[in-house]
This record gives structure tokens, C-alpha cells and sequence, in this order.
């Protein structure tokens, strides 16, 4: 417990002093403030285009915008922050396998498997951290702007993405505990979740795929939570088996 | 009493078989050389006893217990220190110690006394970032963290290969302070090191010890490799060429013989002919070694 203690504690620092966590704060507020901002200024936007697009023969009919459309924008633009995300953690175990700054703390016998469960600990709270910031933000604007009462499973449908959030972060560790650089592991990421949304175009198999939790933006539209429990379930599931995989394969690799 | 001892063991990477049963122990509170060619296998040795590879074949024990691959418990034992010390640049040198000790289950206080006292021991400040150290302060903070939980044996991999002369002899000077509490084991292909420090070596080739004993031992092992004679004036040594042929000018005035020195005794006796200095030669350690890995 005192290493793992240790070497989170030495996560901590790294995200720090290195900027990272300065970086994936400021992307996230950013995404954070974007979506009602984007919700806003819609109508600004067609009235400032009207004239021209009257001129080509469009007419653009009263646009009305409220706590809805901030979230269809949230869950829009929340993919894009999440494999920014995940492209600047990527290098997390990696790096430390290759600059051999792992190989020293290894020798003083840290167990291999504390540097894993704290790297998937560090990330999954990073994640949080950051998404549920960014998700604060946009609802703390919509119940300013508008009334997010109208959406009454604006919680639910973020919970979803986070979770596959919490699933990706997993499926990075499982790739880094024997892929030789971060490339490598951002390449298995995005096959892993590739084949995962292939194989969903297949009814039978969807509803179990984590994800299917990519297509949660609809519960804001009133699709039934219940369509998603199996597919979460799958995800809570499959996250701590790759994790106990991961932790395998890496007690394994020659270092 | 032993702190290491390997027992035939046998790696090998593919097709290419790095050792090939070696087998040596490592008696206690000595300095022990490691040495051989580059490419000898000194590194995979090194790492097979930290348990970062697996053997094909063979045991390690470290004070007494068994070295199992990808455990690493026998590791609480050992401070190493690798040929390129790679640290986390963002901390400083004390708060990466304090990670060290923290690792190996020391407690805060002993591990804040020995941090201050092996800092200024290798003379680095605490308290700036390791970005920008350089290659030389980074072997010193290498030093520093090996020995932070005062282990039983340590075990350097080619410590001073990267340092100028100054940085070199503090790092032997180091060793040599060390060795009251801990057995170092260390690796090199610099054999004036060695000669420097090393009470006992082993000298790896064909992934065997094709040497092993203490330096005098070994030196005794070969016999005398011949003797030298320096002449005062030149005729002299024109004249005792042509009374004892076989030698060899190493320079204008001295001759060098292969063989035992008692037939030119004699010769120098009896002709009386004035010598400034005859000497009987040791085999160098950069001749056995040369003759070793040539064989």
C-alpha cells in the first residue's frame, strides 16, 4: 500500500510539473463552456446569415434554442475531448518502459502490478476529473440560459459516456502493458474499438458492446436507460478484465 | 559466506547463447570485478540476478534465497545502479529518494537521514529539478539511490565508462568507502579500474568465467611472463644481445627476455657488465585479458 501510495503520489507530481494536467483542464473547460456557447449564439448566427442565405433562396424559420441543444452539442463535441484525452495520456506506461526510469523503482522492488493499478487509478481519476469539470460547466450554463428540467436524463446519458470513458482508459493499460511505444497503443485502442463498433451493426451482438454507451447522447431524447444497462454492464465487466489481463501480461514482459 | 552465487547458468536470445553455464559466487564484503568484452553477456548476467530476464537454466541466490523471475523479493537486497541511469526529470533529487525509500518500506525519518547524508556524499544539490542534470550527476544520483536502504550487495553496471578522470576516481573512491557495509559487484572492460579497487574478479567470455580468483591469484596462476634489463650505455647492450640472443629491444636501452632471468644473471656476473635496473614482469591484466578473449 505505502508504494502504491508512493508512486500515485509521484503520478500526481508528473501531471502536474510536466503541464499535462494544466492542458487537459484548460481542453476541458473549453469543451465545457463551448457547448452552451454554441447553443447560444445559433440563433445570432442564422440571423447574421439570413440575408444571404435569402438571397439563395433559403428561408430559415424561427430557431429556437434551449437546454436541449446544449446538451446535443455536449454529446457532440465529448468524443472529441476524450481521444484528445486519451492521445495525451497515451505514453503514461510507455514512456517509462523506454527512457528505463521504470527499470530503476522495479529493482528496488516495486511490484509490477502497483505500477498498473496505479496507472489505471491515476487515469480513471483524471477522466473523471476533467469530464465531470466539463460537464459542471455546461450544466451550470444551461440552468443559467435555459432549464435543464426539460432534460431529465442529461445525468444519465453523461454517466454513460463517462463509463466508456473508464473503458477506453482500461483498454489503454491493456495496450501498454506490452505494446513498446505509445503509437502502438493508441493504434490497439482505436482497432479494440473499432471492432467493438463493427460488430455492433449486428443487432444480436449491440445491445452487449460497451460501445453502444458512443450512441447515449439519445437517452437526452427520451430513449429508455434500460437500452443501455447491458451494454454498461459489458463495460464494467470487460474494464476489469483487461485490467486483470493487463496485469498478467505485464508480470510477464521481459523488461 | 556468500551474498551471490550463480550455479551454471545458461541464456540465450534466439540463436544467440549469451551464457552458457556460468557458474561464480561473490563472498561478502568484497569488491568484486566483473569484467569482459563488450558484448560478453555482463549485462544480461546482471539482469538475470535482479530477475528482469528469466535463465534457461541455472540457479542465483542472493544472501541465501533464490532470485525468481518477475518477483522481487531478493531486489530488497540489491542497490543497482545501470550503465545509464535514466530518473523523472520533473522531481528533485531528495523528493526522489524519498520515493526510493518509500518503494523499499523505509521509514520517513531514516529515509530523510540518509537521503542528506548521501547527497552531500556525492555532492549533489537537493533541491534542483533532474531535467538538465548531466550525464555525470546522474551516475552520482545512480550512486545515491543504490545505496539509499544500505543494501547488502550492489551491483554497478559499468559505472565509470561514461566519466572523465575526475568523475572516475570519485566514483571508485565511493566504492571503496561503501565496502565496510556492502559488497559491490561491479562490471567494466576498463581494467586500470579494476586493478584500482577489485579484490576478486571474474572475467566472463563465451558466456563462461574463464577467470576466477583474487588478483594476486590470478597474476600466480599465470607465472611470470619474462623479465627486462635497462643498460647504461649502448654497447653494453649491443654486447649482451649478441651473448644471450632471443630478447627484444623495447627501447634503446633495454631488453626484454620471455624466459626465466637466471642463465642472464650469470652472463651479467661473469662479463661484468653494469645494468641500471633488472626486473622480473608480471603479467599485466590487459595481457591475460588479451590472451583470454583471443584464445
Amino acid at each position: 500500500m505505502k508504494a502504491f501510495l508512493a508512486y500515485t503520489k509521484k503520478e500526481a507530481f508528473e501531471l502536474c510539473r510536466t503541464g499535462r494536467l494544466l492542458l487537459l483542464l484548460l481542453i476541458f473547460l473549453l469543451f465545457g463552456i463551448m457547448n452552451p456557447a454554441i447553443a447560444k449564439l445559433t440563433p445570432w448566427l442564422m440571423d447574421f446569415l439570413a440575408e444571404d442565405l435569402a438571397r439563395s433562396g433559403m428561408t430559415i424559420a424561427q430557431v429556437s434554442v434551449d437546454a436541449l441543444t446544449s446538451w446535443t452539442q455536449f454529446h457532440k463535441n465529448v468524443p472529441i475531448a476524450l481521444i484528445l484525452f486519451l492521445v495525451l495520456i497515451s505514453g503514461t506506461l510507455t514512456n517509462e518502459c523506454q527512457d528505463g526510469t521504470l527499470l530503476l523503482l522495479l529493482t528496488k522492488g516495486l511490484p509490477r502490478r502497483t505500477v498498473l493499478i496505479a496507472k489505471a487509478a491515476a487515469g480513471i481519476l483524471l477522466w473523471s476529473v476533467c469530464y465531470w469539470m466539463c460537464y459542471g460547466i455546461t450544466w451550470m450554463y444551461n440552468a443559467f440560459f435555459w432549464d435543464n428540467r426539460i432534460v431529465p436524463n442529461a445525468a444519465a446519458s453523461a454517466l454513460a459516456i463517462w463509463l466508456i470513458g473508464v473503458w477506453l482508459v482500461c483498454a489503454l493499460i491493456l495496450m501498454s502493458s506490452f505494446a513498446k511505444s505509445n503509437t502502438t497503443v493508441l493504434a490497439g485502442v482505436a482497432l479494440l474499438a473499432g471492432i467493438c463498433y463493427l460488430a455492433g451493426l449486428f443487432p444480436p451482438v449491440s445491445e452487449y458492446l460497451p460501445t453502444q454507451l458512443l450512441s447515449a447522447g439519445a437517452l437526452i431524447n427520451n430513449a429508455a436507460a434500460a437500452d443501455f444497462t447491458k451494454s454498461a454492464a459489458a463495460a464494467g465487466i470487460s474494464s476489469l478484465l483487461m485490467l486483470i489481463a493487463a496485469v498478467r501480461i505485464f508480470d510477464r514482459r521481459a523488461l | 559466506m556468500n551474498i551471490l552465487s550463480l550455479s551454471d547458468v545458461a541464456k540465450a536470445f534466439g540463436q544467440v547463447r549469451v551464457l552458457q553455464g556460468l557458474t561464480f559466487d561473490v563472498p561478502e564484503h568484497t569488491i568484486f570485478g566483473f569484467i569482459g568484452p563488450n558484448g560478453a553477456g555482463k549485462t544480461t548476467t546482471m539482469k538475470l540476478i535482479l530477475g528482469l530476464l528469466r535463465p534457461d537454466h541455472g540457479t542465483i541466490t542472493v544472501g541465501g534465497l533464490p532470485v525468481t523471475y518477475g518477483q522481487n523479493r531478493t531486489n530488497r537486497m540489491i542497490g543497482y545502479l545501470p550503465d545509464v541511469p535514466e530518473f523523472y526529470g520533473f522531481l528533485t533529487p531528495a523528493e526522489y529518494l524519498a520515493l526510493c525509500g518509500e518503494i523499499t518500506g523505509m521509514d520517513r525519518q531514516a529515509v530523510r537521514r540518509r537521503s542528506d547524508e548521501l547527497l552531500s556524499l556525492v555532492g549533489l544539490p537537493p533541491d534542483r529539478r533532474i531535467r538538465g542534470f548531466s550525464r555525470g550527476m546522474k551516475q552520482r544520483l545512480g550512486i545515491a539511490q543504490a545505496l539509499l536502504h544500505e543494501p547488502k550487495l550492489l551491483i554497478c553496471d559499468e559505472p565509470t565508462s561514461a566519466l572523465d578522470p575526475s568523475g572516475r576516481k570519485e566514483l571508485l573512491d565511493i566504492l571503496h568507502t561503501v565496502r565496510d557495509h556492502t559488497t559491490v559487484l561491479f562490471s567494466t572492460h576498463i581494467l586500470s579500474d579494476v586493478e584500482r579497487v577489485c579484490d576478486e574478479i571474474v572475467l566472463l567470455h563465451d558466456g563462461k568465467a574463464a577467470l576466477h580468483g583474487t588478483l594476486s591469484e590470478i597474476r600466480a596462476m599465470r607465472g611470470s611472463s619474462g623479465f627486462e634489463i635497462e643498460f647504461l650505455r649502448q654497447e653494453d647492450i649491443a654486447r649482451f644481445e649478441a651473448l644471450l640472443p632471443g630478447g627484444s629491444r623495447t627501447d634503446r636501452l633495454t631488453l626484454r627476455y620471455p624466459s626465466a632471468p637466471d642463465t642472464a644473471l650469470q652472463l651479467l656476473a661473469h662479463e661484468q657488465i653494469p645494468v641500471r635496473r633488472m626486473e622480473q614482469l608480471e603479467p599485466t591484466l590487459e595481457a591475460l585479458f588479451m590472451e583470454v578473449t583471443e584464445k
